[in-house]
């Protein structure tokens, strides 16, 4: 204790010197805290989206995904409803929805344009996509309305001058090769906030499009959890059910994900770097020039029988106080951060290829403060260590002639 | 003197120095014994290698040849490291700058030598205010350096160099930054303290007031004892 109280003293010995180093150390820790709040929240944000798109696990046909098909549904799954109850009834399930991927033409009589829809079960579907598509007009599809109902993407709807109750024509092939129509009314107009998808979604009743398709087969059942972190341990447990399936989780299917994430890294990791560099040349700068000042009181020290050791933990505890005292400072700066955000309803601009921003929000994670106070800590004592050592095995005599 | 009965031996120390491309010899063979309690004044003008013999006899500098012993232990070979230790345990140091940590209180600076022994807290404080109160500081314990004249903080300097009761005390010119009634006051209070503590004093000194009060006067003139 004494020698901590001795550090905290040598600290406040040039309080302006020592306040500048604490001050970039805690803009230094508060960037990497914000930048680093900033990326999580985007992972969680898109691990959500992701999850509410694909679902956290998606089971399919052993060739479900290899995308080679000839005709429409040749790797269904047949049993699907048989096996959306055995899926629905494990620990953690929330939902099992099964779906339908097909495409063709839409046409409102006068023109067409070419569509990418997914057969949906309506009530199990909307309710779980959440907040990640947006309702323009409209509602979702009624499983059991008089005629097919469809929800259609606003550009879409631009193109074919459709409204809510526009009556449009699905024409795709069927799973035995044939043209099928089938006369849709819209529902709803929506928005998932790219537009290149906007332009060609159609989000129809599964049933109505088995019709369409002349199946009775579903392309993937699409299983939701009640939480994201058991997404192995869930498609662990269908793997070992249904070897004879091919499971995958949201991760390997977000690919739009892992691109952001790997990108995001790099850029905070750069960041990160840049500001070790800065804080660790602040301490240096400050903890050398401290050192240089006390050669003289390093010689008495040292005659007095100071280990030169003993020197050097001495400006090591000095380094970690600064350090510290850098890292709470920080610590509170990007907690204000975080807070004044979530309060001032700032949005990012929209990402290349979507038509909607999104809430810039940073998150707290306690590992990640932990883990920067300790890096920074370790730095002001490794910064502390490299300018202390060589005074410190100064001949005494030396030291105690430096003026 | 036999080299057992004392408590620093010197025997032969040589110790060059390079200046520029030259060499200059501080010592020349220089053989000293100090016994215990015994005060010993280095005299001699500047440059005749007083430091030198007084940084040797303090073990912070090694010679280029010769021996020493302190309490009877070789030193020849003895590594940084070893001699440091026994600095901390057996030598006491006083300056001619003081050389107080400014960062600590006049307790503080006493109290650093026994930290660095390890004494226990309770022994610590009881043995600090015994030397503060000795050296006549009881009142001014909780004062920095700096809020102290220079005669009281040549007082702190006792305290720190006598608290651990070191066989040997090293002091290099104490009273030349100091007047003369203060310097006449250090003296008496240096010569009593190491008399009662049956400490060994080697003080390079200018001073006639502190070489009177010693048990011998040696004479150093261009690195050899006179």
């Amino acid at each position: 204790m004494k020698w901590l109280i001795f550090a905290w003293k040598n600290v406040m010995r040039n309080r302006r010197r020592s306040l500048t180093a604490m001050l970039i150390t805690a803009f230094g820790s508060a960037a990497v805290l914000a930048s680093g709040g900033f990326a999580l929240f985007t992972y969680e944000s898109l691990e959500e989206m992701t999850a509410r798109d694909t679902g956290h696990v998606v089971v399919a046909h052993a060739r479900g995904f290899e995308g080679d098909e000839d005709v429409p549904l040749q790797h269904g799954l047949a049993d699907a409803t048989a096996l959306a109850a055995r899926f629905a009834a494990l620990p953690g399930v929330r939902a099992v929805a099964p779906r339908v991927q097909f495409s063709g033409l839409i046409s409102n009589g006068d023109k067409s344009a070419v569509f990418v829809g997914s057969g949906v079960v309506p009530e199990i579907d909307f309710r779980l996509r959440g907040p990640q598509m947006s309702f323009l007009a409209g509602q979702p599809p009624a499983s059991k309305a008089p005629a097919p109902e469809v929800v259609i993407g606003n550009e879409l709807a631009r193109l074919m001058k459709a409204k809510v109750g526009t009556l449009l024509t699905l024409l795709a092939t069927t799973t035995e090769g044939n043209l099928n129509a089938v006369d849709v009314i819209v529902s709803g107009i929506a928005s998932v906030g790219v537009p290149e998808i906007d332009k060609r979604l159609v989000l129809a009743d599964l049933a109505s499009v088995q019709k369409l398709l002349l199946s009775d087969k579903v392309g993937t059942l699409s299983i939701y959890l009640k939480e994201t972190a058991d997404t192995e341990l869930v498609a662990g447990r269908v793997r070992e059910s249904q070897p004879g399936l091919t499971v995958k989780t949201w991760r390997d299917l977000a690919v739009f994900y892992q691109a952001v994430r790997a990108l995001y890294n790099r850029i905070f990791g750069i960041l990160g770097v840049i500001m070790i560099c800065i804080v660790l040349f602040a301490m240096v700068n400050t903890l050398g020039m401290a050192v240089v000042e006390r050669t003289r009181e390093i010689g008495t020290l040292r005659a007095i029988g100071t280990l030169p050791g003993e020197i050097v933990r001495n400006f090591v505890f000095e380094g970690m106080a600064i350090g510290a005292a850098g890292a709470v400072a920080g610590m509170l700066l990007a907690g204000a951060a975080t807070v004044a955000l979530l309060f001032a309803g700032a949005e990012m601009p929209p990402p290349p290829g979507r038509s909607v921003g999104y809430p810039l929000l940073l998150s707290f994670s306690p590992t990640l403060y932990g883990a920067v106070t300790l890096m920074v800590i370790a730095l002001a004592a490794g910064a502390a260590w490299l300018v202390s050592r060589r005074a410190a095995n100064k001949p005494v005599t030396e030291a105690l002639a430096h003026v | 003197m036999s080299m057992a009965q004392a408590t620093v031996s010197l025997g032969g120390l040589r110790k060059s120095y390079r200046v520029g491309e030259s060499s200059v010899e501080a010592l020349k063979g220089v053989s000293l014994a100090v016994a215990a309690g015994e005060m010993v004044a280095l005299t001699g003008p500047s440059g005749s290698g007083k430091s030198t013999l007084l940084n040797l006899c303090g073990l912070i500098d090694t010679p280029d040849a010769g021996s020493r012993e302190l309490c009877g232990k070789v030193l020849d070979g003895l590594d940084e490291i070893r001699l440091t230790q026994l600095r901390r345990e057996k030598v006491g140091f006083i300056f001619q700058g003081f050389n107080l940590v400014p960062v600590m209180t006049a307790y503080d600076n006493v109290e650093y030598p026994l930290l660095l022994l390890g004494v226990a807290l309770e022994e610590r404080r009881r043995r600090v205010a015994e030397a503060l109160h000795r050296v006549g500081l009881d009142a001014l314990a909780r004062r920095l350096p700096d809020a102290l004249s220079g005669g009281q903080r040549q007082r702190v300097a006792i305290a720190r160099a006598l608290i651990k009761a070191p066989a040997l005390v090293i002091a290099d010119e104490p009273t030349a930054n100091l007047d003369s009634a203060t310097a006449r006051q250090i003296v008496d209070l240096l010569h009593e303290l190491a008399r009662e503590r049956s400490a060994s004093v080697v003080v390079a000194t200018h001073d006639e007031r502190m070489s009177s009060h010693c048990d011998r006067v040696l004479h150093l003139i261009d690195g050899e004892l006179q």
